[in-house]
């Protein structure tokens, strides 16, 4: 079920708690999450150190988002 | 070089007024098309004016495509009313998820290479075509984390979105770059596997090296510095590889330098090209 493996990423993506547990214990936390068990084994093999960057990287891009409207301000009075 | 090759520049509220006083050294703008979903009609005005004046191509980065879940139908009727106004030579979105379970990420995740996504993708893409009147052209994305749940390597993934929608491949050759340095596979090899006769548009860029404490270092797509020479020489290799006139847009998102700065990254963008050209004629 890809969409149950989606929503568990991006928790896992967002959530600091969620990582921390993750780590903790990967096959309890993704089996409990509710993936199947070819999902629960994929997440058993991740790269941790792959996982925390890409959570930074997501929060850092986040806040430089481009912000809306500057061409209107720009070009129309 | 092609007569038909392009080199132009992604569009920012920093640049406007260096891009606007170089338009005979830019060929074309990128805009991002989510900073114009549920605008007012004076900025719509505002951009069908700037479309008068240099050709343009709209970027989307939050639709969220290369998912298993299906794609907000309102997200897509906000995009139309933009396309439609404003009438673009071409529009794009990423290979990459957005959000997932109710959580928005705010910005984009490389999904599971598999077929459930790639059957999600597909019938995303329909959606899309069937809403907005043309298919967007799929950029590859770069990630720091081999996406869990992956079953085939990226080429492998990019040939077979592309075959599973049958459109176009917006390559990312910083993306390639960095995926292939941050996942130790040769990008020239890489490149001769993807699907080149789909690829019209293509982005560069420039990262940074980032790493954990003690672990090994990575290169992250930042958009915040120069595109380096293994990107350039990407271009070279693309442009060799394929008869098609290209449309190349340097990418830039901070740390901005003087826009002389900027168009020299366009001249070297046309130099690779150019010499990519040659190759094949000699």
């Amino acid at each position: 079920m890809s969409a149950s493996l989606e929503a568990y990423l991006a928790r896992l993506y967002l959530d600091a708690d969620a990582r921390r547990a993750f780590a903790a214990d990967p096959r309890g936390a993704a089996a409990r999450a509710g993936l199947d068990e070819t999902d629960v084994a994929a997440l058993e093999q991740i790269d941790h150190a792959g996982l925390e960057l890409t959570a930074r990287s997501l929060q850092a891009k986040r806040q430089a988002r481009p912000r809306r409207g500057w061409l209107a301000r720009l070009l129309v009075r | 070089m092609r007569g038909y090759d392009r080199v132009g520049l992604g569009w920012r509220p920093e640049l406007a007024a260096g891009i606007l006083a170089n338009l005979d050294r830019v060929d074309l703008v990128e805009v991002i098309a989510d900073d114009y979903v549920g605008a007012g009609r004076g900025a719509l005005r505002a951009l069908q004016t700037l479309a008068i004046q240099v050709p343009l191509v709209l970027h989307g980065i939050s639709l969220g495509l290369a998912s298993a879940a299906p794609v907000d139908r309102r997200r897509l009727d906000a995009l139309a009313r933009v396309v439609g106004a404003v009438e673009p030579q071409g529009w794009s979105e990423h290979l990459a998820f957005v959000r997932g379970g109710g959580l928005e990420l705010g910005h984009l995740a490389a999904p599971p290479r598999r077929d459930a996504t790639l059957g999600g993708l597909a019938a995303n893409v329909a959606r899309a075509r069937a809403i907005v009147g043309s298919a967007p052209a799929l950029e590859n994305v770069a990630t720091l984390i081999d996406p869990p749940g992956s079953d085939r390597d990226e080429p492998a993934w990019l040939a077979d979105a592309v075959a599973a929608t049958g459109g176009e491949l917006l390559l990312d050759l910083h993306n390639l770059h960095a995926n292939a340095v941050n996942f130790g596979f040769d990008a020239h090899a890489a490149l001769a596997r993807l699907p080149l006769a789909r690829v019209r548009f293509v982005h560069v860029a420039g990262g940074a090296w980032i790493g954990n404490d003690g672990g090994r270092r990575r290169v992250l797509d930042d958009h915040r510095h120069d595109v380096p020479a293994p990107v350039f020489e990407l271009l070279a290799d693309l442009a060799a590889r394929t008869p098609n006139p290209l449309t190349v847009i340097v990418e830039r998102d901070g740390d901005y330098p003087p826009i002389e700065h900027l168009l020299a990254e366009l001249d070297r963008a046309r130099s690779a090209l150019a010499g990519g050209r040659a190759r094949v004629a000699a």
